[in-house]
């Protein structure tokens, strides 16, 4: 920290963008570029530019009254004493925070849960090359790309990377939903015509993601793309400290999000602990989420933002915000990050959490420690054969109907307001509804209705994309019905 | 006695502060007197990290001044939004002080209350490729810097084991290296519409590397130098014949390599391939606004034309956020490059804006931030 401006690294995605947060006299955020920032230069996509309004302090709370940091953690130790406990973090903090977070799960005898359910269905040799995936200046020097994802809506600073690659002489070969502008080749192919029609060899890289509501059977896919054709293969992620996490915390009888909301409607988890990982903006639909926490026992929340989640925990231990956090995040490549604040009061909390609990008292410098110690010793990738998998069908639609698709985006898995409620069709979907300037279109699904604007995009026939978060729909693919309104 | 219009030379008398800014100190002595005497109520400063960062603060604390650091080609930040309803006193560059003077034609900034130093600038460079530059070209680990130097067209740094290498800046550029694109085709090194300009070029003899050069541009920077002499913080005199003439020489010198860079940068592109080129040069937008927020010249705040006619479900071929960004700033833009230093997908931006503002601004005989009394021709009423 310097004066009132705050070295940080944006929470958006798992590149680990570095910039500052500056504070004025009234506590108001705003952004300053961090030119100096390996990961991005100082540069910034649509969600890091906004993160003044991502940013809220969180308040401690004990059964829905505001409540001291200190009564709060000792009402979440009474709730914790004998409970059986899951515990989730996703990724939105510190190592050394989520090291702590693990310490207390290790006295409570269970497990951290990071929500990436996909790990549980992959042999775990794979889950370093998941978990780590290759240097972002790496891509610059590719010969060939194949991009799995939509960079302009998903991860828009690897769209650079890519540019840089082309200028030296790389060729763009998109498999996504849509033909995107970098591109030189936009293709929408069977996934068993991949290997024999995509190009790739030993000088290409893959770019894919994985993400809580990624499909196992895409996993693997992109892991036997890359093990047949050579390439080099980077899965992109959703948040933070995704790697760090997930390098640090991974445990065995790992849960998915899904799977813990499922636990809680069967009534197999009574008491959840998070870290920083609100289910309620993380699930696509946030009401239903919303309902299915209220059946906890104990709902405990160790939050660094005043988020959605908070109104209906049991208990709120309210920690720093992360730019004002002392600590360090991992990013997709492996690198760890130093934000620069001076706050511990998170660390500080889980640690007397822990005491509480009966384990030991821990502090923020002998945590950093640890996290360098196991994080270096962690970032080996050993070799995998080639895996077994079934990848969903994604048929194409005719008449009314559509397959709709979610590009995940921070203001998805944040819940986060922006200009994005609409749909991506194509001219052909578009010509068949008699769409016109200003119309909307109803979707219609299992779970209910929505109205949303519409764009034509250059894109298969009977998909529709959107990278909005729509409660009607909560499959990463799903059918719908469409009618225009 | 100082009068406007006065060329001098001079340096901090404190010796630490003398010894570690870099001319001399005179910058930081005359910032640091206006502070202690009560002419602003604070100073913007660049808080020095490492030689590539550096961040901007706003301090009310003269031994926070005295401890700045001193110019760093390798932090080009723009300092203008700083300043912006505050009693302040600032360093810039030439593009620092445009803006804070387009600034005030918006009303965002009162120069009654704003003291400007400039600094001479013959260009600023992108860090991270500062660092790769550093590594490819002088065979220098970037850590081992501890100084640096732009000297007879040569960029030179200064290593921890108290050697030094320069290469010429032509060279480092023709490998893609070297200044940031809009600084080399920048056409204003020394700073003459802040209140002082002050630099190192014309300084000579036994105090070169140890002074400044220092032109009174008006009745502020007369009333900044009178009050640091006064505060017993600097020491000037009148700069000879000589060092004039070769503060000239060099200026001279910079400024005919802009004009050069900008014949090759701006040629004229036939009418056919204009809207094509515009198109394919800005398709890769993906909507962040960090151009408008990075901008030193927009004042809109949220109530902006450039945002108000777009959204991100627009089917337009060319986003009007652009369309209207271009005619919105061409007669104002200042071509200070942030906008494409912060550019997510690395549209060259400020390239794009100066294709268009060129024309505007030498059609409507404009230059802006050069003269505070010059109304921007697209405004229709000046903000008084």
């Amino acid at each position: 920290m310097i004066g009132n401006v705050y070295q940080t690294v944006c929470p958006g995605c798992n590149i680990g963008c570095g910039l500052y947060i500056r504070e004025d006299e009234e506590g108001a955020l705003s952004i300053d570029f961090m030119k100096s920032s390996p990961a991005n230069e100082g540069k910034l996509c649509r969600f890091g530019i906004k993160l003044p309004e991502h940013y809220s302090k969180a308040v401690s709370m004990v059964d829905g009254a505001e409540a001291s940091i200190e009564d709060a953690v000792k009402a979440a130790s009474d709730k914790l004493k004998g409970a059986d406990v899951t515990m989730l973090n996703v990724g939105n903090t510190t190592s050394e925070e989520s090291l702590a977070f693990k310490a207390i799960a290790d006295t409570l005898g269970c497990v951290v849960n990071t929500g990436m359910g996909v790990y549980s269905e992959l042999p775990s040799e794979c889950h370093p090359t998941v978990g780590v995936g290759m240097s972002l200046s790496d891509i610059e020097s590719a010969k060939r790309i194949a991009l799995f994802i939509d960079p302009y809506i998903q991860y828009p600073l690897v769209i650079r990377r890519i540019l840089k690659a082309k200028e030296n002489g790389a060729s763009v070969v998109s498999v996504g939903w849509r033909n995107i502008h970098l591109a030189d080749e936009n293709k929408f192919i069977d996934p068993d015509k991949y290997e024999s029609e995509l190009g790739l060899d030993s000088e290409s890289v893959i770019i894919a993601d994985v993400h809580p509501n990624a499909d196992p059977g895409w996993v693997k896919r992109m892991l036997n793309l890359a093990l047949k054709t050579g390439a080099k293969i980077i899965f992109m992620k959703p948040f933070v400290n995704a790697t760090g996490v997930d390098l640090l915390c991974k445990g065995t009888g790992q849960k998915g999000l899904k799977e813990i909301m499922d636990g809680i409607n069967e009534g197999s988890i009574k008491t959840l602990v998070t870290l920083d990982s609100d289910l309620v903006e993380l699930m696509p639909n946030s009401d239903e989420a919303a309902e299915t926490l209220k059946k906890l026992d104990n709902l405990i929340v160790i939050a660094s933002r005043d988020s959605a989640v908070n109104e209906i925990a049991n208990v709120v231990i309210a920690a720093e915000p992360q730019y004002a956090k002392k600590g360090s995040f991992m990013n997709v490549e492996g690198q760890l990050l130093k934000n620069n604040g001076s706050g511990t009061a998170g660390i500080d909390a889980l640690s007397s959490l822990n005491q509480n609990l009966g384990g030991e008292a821990m502090e923020s410098a002998s945590l950093h420690n640890k996290v360098l110690e196991g994080i270096i010793e962690k970032i080996t990738k050993p070799k995998y054969k080639e895996l077994a998998c079934e990848v969903m069908d994604i048929g194409s639609m005719e008449g009314a109907k559509g397959n709709l698709v979610f590009l995940y985006n921070p203001f998805m898995w944040f819940d986060q307001k922006d200009d994005n409620d609409f749909v991506m069709v194509n001219l052909n979907m578009a010509k068949r509804l008699a769409l016109r300037k200003g119309a909307m279109i109803n979707l219609t699904s299992e779970g209910g209705s929505v109205s949303m604007r519409y764009k034509v995009e250059d894109m298969p026939d009977g998909l529709i994309l959107t990278a909005k978060k729509i409660p009607a729909v909560t499959e990463w693919v799903a059918t719908v019905s469409t009618e225009v309104v | 006695m100082v009068e406007v219009g006065d060329k001098l030379v001079g340096y901090a008398t404190d010796d630490e502060v003398r010894k570690r800014g870099a001319s001399g100190g005179l910058v930081t002595a005359v910032l640091a007197a206006a502070l202690e005497k009560g002419m602003v109520e604070s100073v913007v400063v660049l808080k020095h990290i490492d030689e590539y960062e550096a961040v901007p603060i706003i301090t009310d604390d003269v031994e926070e001044v005295l401890a700045s650091t001193g110019s760093m080609h390798s932090v080009p930040v723009n300092l203008a939004k700083y300043a912006v309803d505050r009693k302040v006193a600032m360093p810039g560059k030439p593009c620092d002080i445009k803006a804070v003077i387009e600034q005030s034609k918006r009303n965002m900034i009162d120069l009654d209350n704003t003291y400007l130093v400039g600094l001479n600038c013959g260009g600023t460079m992108p860090p991270v490729l500062t660092k790769q530059m550093l590594i490819e070209m002088y065979d220098i680990d970037p850590e081992d810097v501890v100084g640096e130097d732009i000297e007879k067209g040569k960029l030179i740094y200064r290593t921890k084991d108290g050697n030094e290498k320069a290469i010429s800046i032509e060279e480092l550029e023709e490998a893609g290296f070297g200044r940031r694109k809009n600084c080399q085709y920048c056409q204003l090194k020394i700073p003459t519409n802040s209140d002082l300009a002050c630099g190192n070029w014309g300084v000579i003899g036994d105090l070169a590397g140890s002074a400044t050069f220092c032109e009174v541009m008006n009745e502020k920077g007369k009333k900044l130098i009178e009050n640091a002499v006064e505060a017993g913080r600097i020491e000037v005199a009148p700069a000879s014949d000589k060092a004039i003439a070769i503060r000239e020489k060099v200026n001279g010198v910079m400024v005919k390599m802009g004009e050069t860079t900008q014949e090759k940068v701006f040629t004229q592109m036939p009418d056919e391939e204009r809207l094509p080129y515009y198109r394919e040069a800005l398709a890769d937008c993906i909507d962040c606004g960090g151009c408008k927020l990075a901008c030193p010249v927009c004042s809109c705040g949220d109530d902006a034309k450039c945002t108000l006619f777009h959204s991100l479900g627009d089917n337009y071929k060319m986003s009007m956020f652009h369309l209207v960004r271009l005619l919105h700033l061409s007669d104002s833009c200042i071509g200070c490059g942030q906008c494409t230093d912060v550019c997510p997908v690395d549209i060259p931006i400020t390239r794009i804006q100066m294709s268009f503002s060129i024309p505007v601004q030498t059609k409507l005989n404009y230059k802006p931030g050069m003269n505070a009394d010059e109304k921007p021709p697209f405004f229709e009423v000046m903000i008084k």
